[in-house]
């Protein structure tokens, strides 16, 4: 399906964002490491708190890492000043969860759409922005009529296609899509799922897409990361992480989804019991050991590092080592 | 078992707000058996929540009226019922769990109070000592330890605090539980606990449960009879073999079931619904899934289709049924 690009586009290096909080250091995203090639989408999923949001952001510098390295087109995104940053923010953009709280209420539409151009001096002249914001209201399906309006006016799902009209507008090679289509019905966000995939193919983009969803991630990535509190524990392509899941927590995560089938092998399997434990000041050892059926002693012991299982297929379980 | 415990007939409910009325259910009817679980699925707007909160007589006051129909309790009907009534029903009889458990308890109070509250409200037995108690078996039921229950709302995770709401819920042992959308704002490995709990207190308990929701894995593994609304109607129920097995849907089921992408198969594209559900500040003389739907006949538009009903399985399509041979 998506262009299958050998280059790497966007290589991130043992990221780490900790935030300071009273009861001590929360370690939101804890020595994250990935590449995404060209034209593919890596899809981050994980359940609530386990740092996937503020992956994209630190990546996209909206919030500043601890440590690590973001490598974009061979240099360190991170080291960038804000004047270089400035023109690197034209090549990649975000696309926010919630389509209600991500507008500005007093702009209209065609403000929206037209501010990046703006901001980002990408165009200048006013005819130009105009003829831009009505080619990519087309591109995104939104009518024309809509030009004046704001944004309370819309729902939902035209909303967040003035969230991805926004964000195509300085022709970006890179789009984090932070959970854009959860805050949608099913059948409106089957439409916005559809139309990021049409674009990414016609546009050539490359995608990194969080989610919470696995049946959401599974349709649209074509490579996969999970994640648990702050760490990435298992790593593959789309198609062998859902054949051939490996630790513990991605196995309970795919167990715990209900489908819409009756088939006994469909039925709802073991539960896994407990709760994510607080990501501030963790202790070593496996972060997921106290829910996993699988643990040993060792687990506690030593941080377990993501290893390669052959054919890119990425664990970080005592089991796999 | 197969006695009626719920009868919903032709139910119409209007909000007026100061720009325009809302028709938010138009002619609904359903009816529940005693230990059933049923699920109600839609969209936002589909009148899922409205259905519910006309149930219980929790329409804001003003704004939302029932404006026809009937609801039956046991037979007992509950439109003409009286607020002192209602408020002895609510929480005994019927009682409701809402969609957001960070919201849905009272943040200064301590849940075991809270707890203690429905029973001192609806229990004859008074008795302090006995009311803890029951409020001690009823937190051991959801899975919390007993030793938390002088916490505050806020000392809880999301799952817990639903647990909280859900035993409220259940605390007077209710003949008909509502649960608005119980796990949605919980992380799947927490959904699947919860969703596996409600199943065994409600064999335990005998209760009969409206399950609403968007989500068709959680009906498929929770539920036993299915409605599917649309614009305020029924258009399509029947058991859980009907809807998920069965070979004629309504065009809005089907396309529901085609915006979801499946994990058990590999497919490129989505199969959504074009267009949006229709204002709800208009009366739709025929079908309300007409203009999305891509079968739609000239009389769809102009008069609502009859039931076509095979078994245990309604469909309101013209394109089954008496509809079918008049269009032939």
């Amino acid at each position: 399906m998506s262009p299958t690009g050998s280059v790497p586009l966007i290589q991130v290096k043992n990221l780490k964002k900790y935030f300071r909080t009273p009861k001590g250091a929360l370690h939101a995203v804890d020595d994250v490491s990935f590449l995404i090639k060209q034209g593919r989408t890596l899809g981050v999923v994980g359940e609530s708190g386990c740092g996937k949001s503020t992956l994209g952001r630190t990546i996209l510098r909206l919030t500043e890492a601890t440590s690590g390295e973001v490598i974009y087109g061979g240099e360190d995104l991170l080291k960038f000043n804000k004047h270089q940053m400035k023109e690197m923010r034209k090549r990649m953009q975000i696309i926010f969860q919630d389509p209600y709280a991500s507008l500005n209420p007093r702009m209209t539409v065609s403000e929206i759409i037209a501010e990046p151009i703006k901001v980002c001096r990408t165009l200048t002249d006013k005819n130009e922005i105009n003829n831009k914001v009505n080619e990519l209201m087309k591109t995104v399906g939104l009518a024309e009529r809509f030009v004046n309006t704001y944004p309370h006016e819309l729902d939902g799902g035209r909303r967040q296609r003035i969230g991805v009209a926004r964000a195509l507008a300085t022709d970006p090679e890179f789009i984090v899509c932070d959970e854009p289509v959860s805050a949608l019905d099913v059948s409106i966000q089957a439409q916005i799922l559809n139309l990021m995939m049409d674009l990414q193919e016609e546009r050539k983009l490359t995608y990194m897409f969080i989610t919470h969803d696995l049946s959401v991630v599974k349709h649209i990535s074509d490579d996969i990361a999970v994640m648990y509190l702050g760490q990435c524990v298992e790593k593959a392509t789309s198609k062998e992480l859902f054949r051939n899941p490996k630790h513990p927590y991605t196995q309970a995560l795919l167990d715990a989804i209900p489908l819409p089938s009756l088939k006994e092998e469909d039925k709802l399997k073991k539960v896994i019991k407990g709760e994510v434990s607080s990501p501030i000041n963790p202790k070593p050892g496996c972060r997921f050991s106290v829910r996993c059926p699988h643990a040993k002693k060792e687990c506690r012991e030593r941080n377990v590092p993501l290893v390669d299982q052959g054919d890119g297929h990425c664990v970080a379980c005592v089991l796999y080592q | 078992m197969s006695e009626k415990l719920l009868e919903i007939e032709d139910l119409h409910v209007r909000y007026r707000t100061d720009e325009a009325e809302v028709y938010a259910v138009n002619g609904l009817s359903l009816s529940m058996n005693k230990g059933e679980t049923l699920g109600l699925v839609g969209e936002t707007g589909a009148g899922k929540t409205t259905t519910a909160l006309s149930i219980l007589k929790l329409l804001p006051s003003k704004v939302g009226e029932i404006t026809k129909g009937s609801i039956k309790l046991d037979g007992k009907e509950l439109t003409k019922a009286s607020e002192p009534e209602m408020r002895r029903i609510r929480g005994a009889d019927i009682s409701m769990i809402f969609q957001d458990p960070m919201t849905s308890l009272n943040p200064v109070i301590r849940i075991g109070d809270q707890i203690a509250e429905v029973l001192e409200l609806h229990s004859k037995d008074t008795n302090r000592a006995h009311i803890d108690k029951r409020v001690d078996e009823i937190l051991k039921l959801v899975g919390i330890s007993k030793d938390r229950k002088s916490d505050f709302p806020h000392q809880f995770s999301g799952g817990m605090k639903q647990r909280v709401v859900i035993a409220i819920g259940l605390a007077c042992e209710p003949r008909l539980l509502l649960a608005d959308e119980p796990t949605t704002a919980l992380d799947v490995t927490i959904q699947a606990q919860v969703l596996e709990m409600m199943k065994e207190l409600k064999e335990k308990l005998n209760t009969a449960m409206i399950l609403i929701t968007h989500d068709l894995g959680v009906v498929a593994q929770t539920c036993d009879r299915v409605a599917i609304m649309y614009a305020g109607r029924i258009i399509e129920i029947g058991a859980i073999k009907d809807i998920f097995e069965g070979e004629n849907h309504h065009p809005y089921t089907v396309g529901l079931f085609g915006s979801i992408p499946d994990l058990t198969k590999e497919t490129n594209r989505l199969s959504p619904i074009p267009g949006m559900m229709p204002d709800p500040t208009k009366k739709i003389p025929g079908c309300a899934f007409a203009d999305r739907c891509k079968y739609c006949m000239d009389r769809c538009r102009e008069e609502e289709p009859e039931e076509y009903v095979v078994g245990t399985h309604m469909i309101r399509c013209n394109r089954f049924g008496a509809g079918k041979e008049a269009e032939a």
